[in-house]
């Protein structure tokens, strides 16, 4: 019992950072932006929560720099692929090895390694948090309350507001959109913008909310994971959040069965996340109906008046 | 010219290549370094990085000072020969002519730089590889973390310690082993809960294993991983913990009660002098260190240690800095009861490297 009551309460804090980077690549790739970068943009996430974290000791400051210094790295990304229309594929990978490099440099250049800070106490949210087994699901930071109001925030933006249809359309067919007056490469620019913010919450999450400290490359693969959710969620928000929520119970399932001392080959246990990633692809392949749901200009470079 | 003259050199360059390391070993009197000793050191990590890394630059400070050479230093040298390989070359170059390096990557690349570079002497910590002028070496980290066990069991009200680990490999299990027989020293019922995280450095994992441990009921965790991050934990939740590479109070003042920790100045000052004085001729077997020989020490007590218990700890410090000691040493059985070491028996150095049983009140997921 006590094992399910605390790998439950454990969940939210591992689906959150799959959560929150793989709805940030949804609002980029909706606009018909393939983004790959997104490992790389946690990390400057990560590094730049932490860092306002030691200098101003507030995680609501620390979380929004975080998300800033993201989207003011992803320019860089948005220059290259919506201005000079470089390969989406090669421009994202680039963007993760240039993030690596440049978190792993100035983290050390500034001595940020391995600085524990304090992050932000939980709230209970009573009298949810008193209930048998699933109490300790209600005993969270702000934020992971905050991320499902975050995600219907954003379906609304996507499927209520003029606004984000038309940054469907232009997902969708930019010639169309173009055709009548979308301003289609700066609606491009403003989704891989915003979606950056979304991602580099995710990794501020992660360095300040989380893991309370920075090392290098201490995302771990997690951006690539959440790339592969959003295939599995068809680019659909909800189902996202579902994925994330199944990827959290796994990664916190692994440390409660070792403490328990089940027995089970080590080995496996810590494959199961990415074969759960490997299954999800092969079962959304195998299921794919007509047509398909990825945005119909999903990687493809606008240039106006082009003849195809 | 032409074909003729190519064979030729083709079958001189052959002859050569045979005879020469058979001379090389005939008339090998050690090595003897030509020119004023220049040193250099190859850190896989940053030299800032809370651990490993830093651990030989705590080292690099000291030696610098006492040996009175100046030591060159490259940073964040990943392990693989295309980095390792140009980064070193040009540091011979310039002429330092000992090269060390500070990861188990390093192995076959330094094994390959000693054989072209036969007048450079090559020092390799946690490296598998050894010839004429390079010398790997490493900690025999179960008798600091030996130690540590001691003091976790002291620390702990309820016997039940936690230890997150990072794979499980003969070094990792040698500690997780080491640690339980210290504990046991203190406490004969106490047990160690291991989780292996699969990884070295992912502080997420690391909190999950240490806040599960906590959470099922250990008030110590030791580790055997690089970050501190279950030191940090253990502080938060108001228990105790016990540190690796460093001294890890520094991030976690009130929890850590001891830290095994790497005093590599002890092992590489003297092996230094031995190189600069000629005639160096490297353990072909690997320099394997016990506390006596300066591989590790501990940071030790914090005060949730009784004065008591400091007492034995440090008794037994004092017989393993002498080399009066033996952690492992028969008979010893595994938690199946099974013999493993028997009556009298020292393992190998091969045995311990292999070490894949656990001692009795060690429970893991295997």
């Amino acid at each position: 019992m006590d094992l399910i009551a605390s790998w439950l309460g454990n969940t939210p804090d591992f689906a959150v950072p799959f959560a929150l980077a793989a709805l940030g690549l949804i609002i980029t790739e909706r606009a018909g932006v393939l983004s790959l970068g997104a490992e790389g943009l946690m990390l400057v996430g990560a590094l730049a929560g932490i860092g306002a974290q030691l200098a101003y000791g507030s995680a609501e400051l620390s979380l929004l720099i975080a998300m800033l210094s993201a989207s003011v790295v992803s320019i860089l990304f948005a220059i290259m692929v919506v201005l000079l229309r470089i390969n989406q594929v090669i421009a994202g990978l680039s963007l993760v090895f240039f993030c690596q490099g440049l978190t792993g440099l100035l983290g050390t250049l500034w001595g940020w390694t391995n600085r524990p800070v304090s992050g932000m106490s939980s709230i209970s949210l009573w009298p949810l948090s008193e209930l048998p087994l699933i109490g300790k699901v209600f005993v969270q930071n702000p934020v992971v309350y905050l991320t499902p109001l975050i995600f219907l925030a954003v379906v609304w933006f996507l499927t209520r507001s003029g606004t984000g249809l038309r940054l469907r359309a232009v997902g969708e067919n930019p010639q169309a959109a173009d055709s009548v007056g979308i301003p289609v490469l700066w609606y491009r620019v403003a989704a891989i913008l915003a979606g950056a913010a979304l991602i580099g919450l995710a990794g501020g999450y992660l360095s300040v909310l989380s893991t309370k400290l920075w090392i290098a490359d201490m995302t771990g693969g997690r951006g690539w994971i959440a790339i592969a959710l959003v295939i599995f969620a068809r680019w659909y928000p909800w189902r996202a959040l579902m994925g994330a929520l199944l990827f959290g119970c796994v990664e916190a399932l692994i440390p409660q069965l070792a403490a328990a001392g089940i027995r089970l080959p080590q080995y496996f246990i810590l494959m199961t996340p990415y074969a759960v990633t490997l299954g999800v692809m092969i079962w959304v392949a195998a299921s794919k109906r007509a047509g398909g749901e990825q945005p119909g200009a999903l990687g493809i470079p606008f240039v106006r008046e082009e003849r195809r | 010219m032409g074909m003729k003259f190519l064979m030729r050199i083709l079958t001189a360059a052959l002859a050569l290549s045979i005879t020469a390391p058979a001379l090389a070993t005939e008339a090998d009197e050690g090595l003897t370094l030509k020119g004023e000793p220049r040193i250099a050191m190859l850190y896989i990590s940053p030299r800032n990085d809370g651990g490993w890394t830093q651990a030989f630059d705590e080292a690099r400070l000291k030696l610098e000072e006492r040996l009175g050479h100046r030591i060159q230093y490259v940073e964040s040298v990943p392990e693989n020969a295309s980095s390792i390989r140009p980064a070193a070359e040009r540091l011979i170059q310039r002429g330092a002519n000992i090269i060390i390096g500070t990861a188990f990557g390093y192995s076959d690349t330094f094994e390959d730089l000693a054989r072209r570079h036969p007048e450079v002497a090559f020092l390799n910590g946690s490296g598998t590889t050894n010839s004429r002028n390079l010398q790997s070496f490493y900690g025999r980290t179960y008798e600091s973390q030996y130690l540590c066990g001691m003091a976790a069991a002291a620390a702990s009200k309820s016997g039940r310690l936690g230890f997150v680990a990072a794979n499980p490999f003969g070094q990792v299990n040698w500690t997780v082993n080491a640690f339980a027989l210290g504990a046991q020293k203190i406490n004969p019922d106490a047990t160690v809960t291991v989780i292996y995280t699969g990884s070295w450095n992912d502080p997420v994992r690391e909190r999950a294993a240490a806040a599960a441990l906590i959470d099922r009921g250990a008030d110590v965790i030791g580790q055997h991983v690089d970050s501190p991050t279950p030191q940090i934990v253990a502080q938060e939740r108001g228990v105790f913990g016990t540190g690796h590479h460093r001294d890890m109070s520094e991030f976690a003042p009130a929890a850590t009660v001891c830290s095994s920790v790497w005093v590599w100045d002890r092992f590489l000052e003297p092996e230094l002098e031995n190189i600069f004085a000629g005639g160096w001729k490297p353990q072909l077997d690997g320099a394997l260190l016990s506390m006596a020989e300066g591989g590790t020490d501990i940071a030790c007590c914090g005060p949730a240690v009784a004065e008591e218990h400091v007492s034995t700890i440090m008794a037994a410090r004092e017989e393993l800095l002498q080399g009066n000691k033996r952690i492992y040493q028969g008979p010893l059985y595994d938690r199946n009861g099974t013999l493993k070491i028997a009556d009298g028996e020292l393992p190998s150095d091969g045995e311990l490297w292999q070490m894949d049983w656990f001692v009795k009140g060690v429970i893991t997921q295997q």
